[in-house]
């Protein structure tokens, strides 16, 4: 058992996109929350409650997003009240506090997968695809932090000598042009030195492979079976109707019978899935730690 | 057995009245060490670059290039990219990849080998270079010296059999420079890597190369062992600057070639030879008086200065106190890191310490309002002089500043008409300086002058900052060179961890200094007391009587 964060990043991608699909496609209640605390507790067991601020933000958005709905959106068969001669209904109310919910939930969902992918991760999946791509994509990640930390050395260099003059903003605008009118020159000239380097090393001599740090061990496999069993048991449910929902005129409860449930738990297990690994992860360490 | 054979070569640029290269025929054994040296503008560059088929510059070529063998039109692409590897002057823009472990991989990924082979062989490279520690790293992370070994060990997994580099060490300090110098040698030695090598610094590859060829004007004129070549190259030539201070020491006291003398090359001969030749009867040259700068008026004075980039990381500068008097050099030396460029950002008011005093001419630099402290007041020439260029030709850049120039101790006029970038090293920096000076400074704060300058514009680099001192221009340098400092400072520091730790005219200050001194200090040690130049140590040998059965 390794930790969730060690697996092969294709399998992050499969695992996030699955997730949040499904919740995407069937919005309804059971799935939403589902997602949600699947997405909260992967995320606070491995951060625990480091950025707290950054959490008050997505609550903020998700209070917003709730209300906006029934203020826009004037369906259903319930009025609760009338602003300005506009209906506010139930049902309305309802479908915003989970469409924010939904909302929430693939952020959070995100906000993990950003965490876990790095540069090398991305560059290795988009390499799948198309090695020159990725190849592309590392000289940017290489160039763009290279570029801005000349151009702020520019800058001093050129505030030490004076160029910008006053503290009046149509000159420091044209210093700042100048600026960056040289670090295109600097660029280009730099780009030659680099082309060199890269044609002495034999690029584009022939077709390229691509070399990379990550592998498919056993459990990348064991998970990514899992991920897409877990996957087709909820797409099957789903498309048989188990997730089927009525939020407007009236609102429907979810459905409860066997096949529906079947489909709930097979999404619960998938939204816990990487909790379940953090978690047991740990409890191996501790236990190995112990008998050390 | 020959790996590499140069026939009767010469090449012209188009648009060139005279060749750039003309009839050097050369031939380099497997396994040799060979260093190619020669001024500026000698051809170096140009003939390296023709020895590698991707780099090769447009242009007229004759004559005949072999490797191993095959002429190097003939060989086939991968041979041509794996079995000449080719390392450049600018560790930053040789590094194609953002991270260390891509780039050693990037040459084998070009050339299609396999995953599996590729792991193998990045893991075998890594090991041998040390790189491990590092291997996942971005490469924005790594130290200058790091880069190079990085760029040196992306081009050593492709597994060459020759190593053409081009003033690798140029931009780096002494210490990474000698470490990657060493790297070289261990290549050479081990794996019998046959290196074509060209140095501007010649103090670290002379001791340890086989066969020196020397350049002049795009014609070889002279090829042998580094001895011998020492002993009987004119004592006025150019190259003899940039040779190392035994053998300039050496050929001082016998300027007539001789190829029979036996020259020595590095500091441990050049002791032997100075003790077994001459008594110290006289042990030290006259002191000269005390400068009087110590009563001149306070010029910068940095008072119990903290400061650090991130208020969660650690400190660069520790309470470093500092007092410049006007008229005055001073030379700040210390490893990387130790704070030097900070400190000058300091004295010039890009950054401001947390907490302590910088004040200019005697006045606090907050005081300075707007743009004031740049106004005849304080200059920064910085270390990397590209940055002070915004304009297309060197004409524009100092447009404007035409009276600065009229008394600036040497001339630009040859340069007006060409782009800044396009100038050599030396170049550069001098135009650089003449428009940093435009500004009327009564301060020249100075970042690594000597970067990347070979012998010879370094020495004009000393001229023009005492010319500069002559007229009453108090200048701070921060530097590595210690040649350098030891001839152009009244006063050198020494930092360590954010402070000063000795502060001392150059004499006492290299003298009392063991490790971090000049090599004529090291040379002369135990015997004479305080030669920390060339000049000094020559002195006192004529002044001293040659002993019995001494030459």
């Amino acid at each position: 058992m390794r930790p969730f964060e060690d697996y092969n990043p294709f399998v992050h991608l499969v695992y996030f996109v699955s997730c949040s699909a499904i919740v995407m496609f069937f919005l309804q209640p059971v799935t939403v929350v589902l997602s949600l605390l699947g997405a909260l507790s992967l995320f606070f067991v491995r951060r625990r409650l480091a950025e707290g601020r950054s959490h008050l933000y997505s609550l903020a958005l998700f209070l917003v997003m709730a209300l906006l709905n029934p203020l826009f959106n004037h369906n259903g068969a319930t009025v609760l009240l009338l602003i300005n001669h506009n209906p506010i209904t139930l049902e309305a109310v309802v479908y915003g506090i989970f469409a924010a919910a939904m909302l929430l939930a693939v952020l959070y969902w995100f906000r993990t997968f950003s965490q876990i992918m790095s540069s090398d991760k991305l560059l290795y999946l988009f390499g799948g695809v198309s090695p020159k791509l990725a190849l592309i994509l590392s000289m940017a990640l290489r160039y763009v932090p290279l570029f801005a930390k000349q151009a702020k050395r520019v800058n001093d260099t050129q505030r030490a000598m004076g160029l910008y003059r006053e503290e009046n903003l149509i000159d420091n605008t044209r210093a700042g042009a100048r600026v960056f009118s040289v670090m295109v020159t600097w660029g280009l000239e730099n780009g030659i030195v680099t082309a060199d380097s890269m044609s002495a090393r034999g690029y584009g001599i022939g077709k390229r492979t691509q070399y990379t740090l990550y592998r498919f061990y056993r459990t990348d496999v064991l998970l990514l079976c899992t991920t897409l069993l877990l996957l087709s048991i909820v797409v099957v449910g789903g498309a048989l109707g188990a997730l089927d929902m009525q939020w407007y005129p009236t609102l429907r409860l979810p459905r409860t019978d066997a096949l529906a449930l079947v489909t709930y738990v097979a999404y619960a297990l998938l939204s816990f899935l990487p909790t379940i690994l953090e978690i047991g992860e740990r409890a191996r360490w501790n236990c190995l730690q112990s008998r050390i | 057995m020959e790996l590499l054979t140069v026939k009767d070569l010469s090449f012209q640029y188009p648009d060139a009245i005279a060749p750039a290269v003309s009839d050097v025929s050369f031939s380099v054994a497997r396994g040799e060490f060979v260093a190619l040296c020669g001024a500026t503008g000698s051809g170096k560059s140009t003939l390296l670059r023709l020895l590698k088929r991707e780099l090769s510059p447009r242009g007229e070529r004759q004559g005949e290039i072999a490797f191993d063998g095959v002429p190097i039109d003939a060989l086939d692409d991968r041979t041509a990219a794996s079995g000449i590897g080719f390392v450049m002057q600018h560790p930053e823009q040789q590094i194609v990849t953002d991270k260390v472990w891509h780039e050693l991989a990037f040459g084998l990924e070009n050339l299609g080998v396999e995953r599996g082979i590729i792991h193998r062989r990045v893991a075998e490279m890594a090991s041998y270079f040390g790189i491990e520690s590092w291997f996942d790293r971005s490469v924005s992370e790594l130290s200058g010296g790091q880069k190079q070994l990085l760029n040196l060990a992306s081009v050593m997994v492709m597994q060459p059999r020759l190593l053409l580099l081009d003033e690798p060490t140029a931009q780096l300090d002494p210490i990474a420079a000698s470490n990657f110098i060493n790297t070289l040698k261990k290549l050479n030695r081990e794996l019998s890597l046959t290196i074509v090598i060209i140095e501007h610094r010649l103090e670290e590859i002379i001791p340890r190369c086989d066969r020196l060829l020397v350049l002049d004007g795009g014609r070889l004129i002279d090829a042998d062992a580094p001895r011998a070549i020492a002993a009987r190259l004119p004592a006025d030539a150019r190259l003899m600057r940039a040779m190392p201070t035994a053998v300039r020491l050496f050929r001082a006291l016998h300027p007539h070639p001789d190829t029979a003398a036996c020259c020595p090359l590095d500091e441990r001969e050049g002791r032997e030879f100075i003790e077994s030749t001459y008594d110290n009867a006289i042990r030290s040259l006259p002191e000269v008086s005390a400068a009087a700068s110590e009563r001149a008026p306070v010029a910068l004075e940095i008072d119990q200065a903290f400061f650090r980039y991130e208020r969660t990381a650690p400190d660069v500068l520790r309470g470093l106190s500092l007092t410049v008097y006007q008229g005055e050099s001073v030379c700040i030396l210390g490893g990387n890191g130790s704070g030097k460029t900070t400190t000058l950002g300091l004295l010039c008011g890009l950054r401001h310490p947390y907490s302590g005093r910088v004040s200019v001419l005697g006045k606090p630099i907050k005081q300075y309002r707007g743009q004031s402290l740049y106004r005849g007041c304080v200059a920064l020439l910085p270390q990397d002089v590209q940055t002070v260029f915004l304009c297309n030709t060197v004409r524009e850049e100092l447009k404007g500043t035409e009276q600065a120039q009229a008394s600036l101790p040497y001339s630009l006029e040859h340069l007006y008409d060409r782009h800044p970038y396009d100038l050599s090293g030396g170049e550069q920096q001098l135009v650089a300086l003449a428009k940093v000076l435009a500004t009327e400074p009564e301060i020249l704060l100075l970042d690594e002058p000597t970067k990347g300058l070979d012998a010879y514009a370094k020495l004009r680099m000393i001229d023009v900052i005492r010319a500069l001192q002559s007229k009453g221009m108090t200048v701070v340098t921060v530097t590595h060179d210690v040649e350098f400092a030891a001839a152009c400072a009244d006063r050198c520091a020494m930092f360590f961890r954010g402070e000063i730790t000795s502060i001392a005219p150059p004499r006492a200050f290299f003298s009392e200094n063991s490790f971090y001194t000049t090599a004529a200090s090291r040379i002369t040690r135990g015997h004479f007391d305080g030669a920390v130049t060339v000049e000094d140590a020559v002195a006192l040998c004529l002044q001293n009587k040659l002993r019995e059965g001494a030459l």
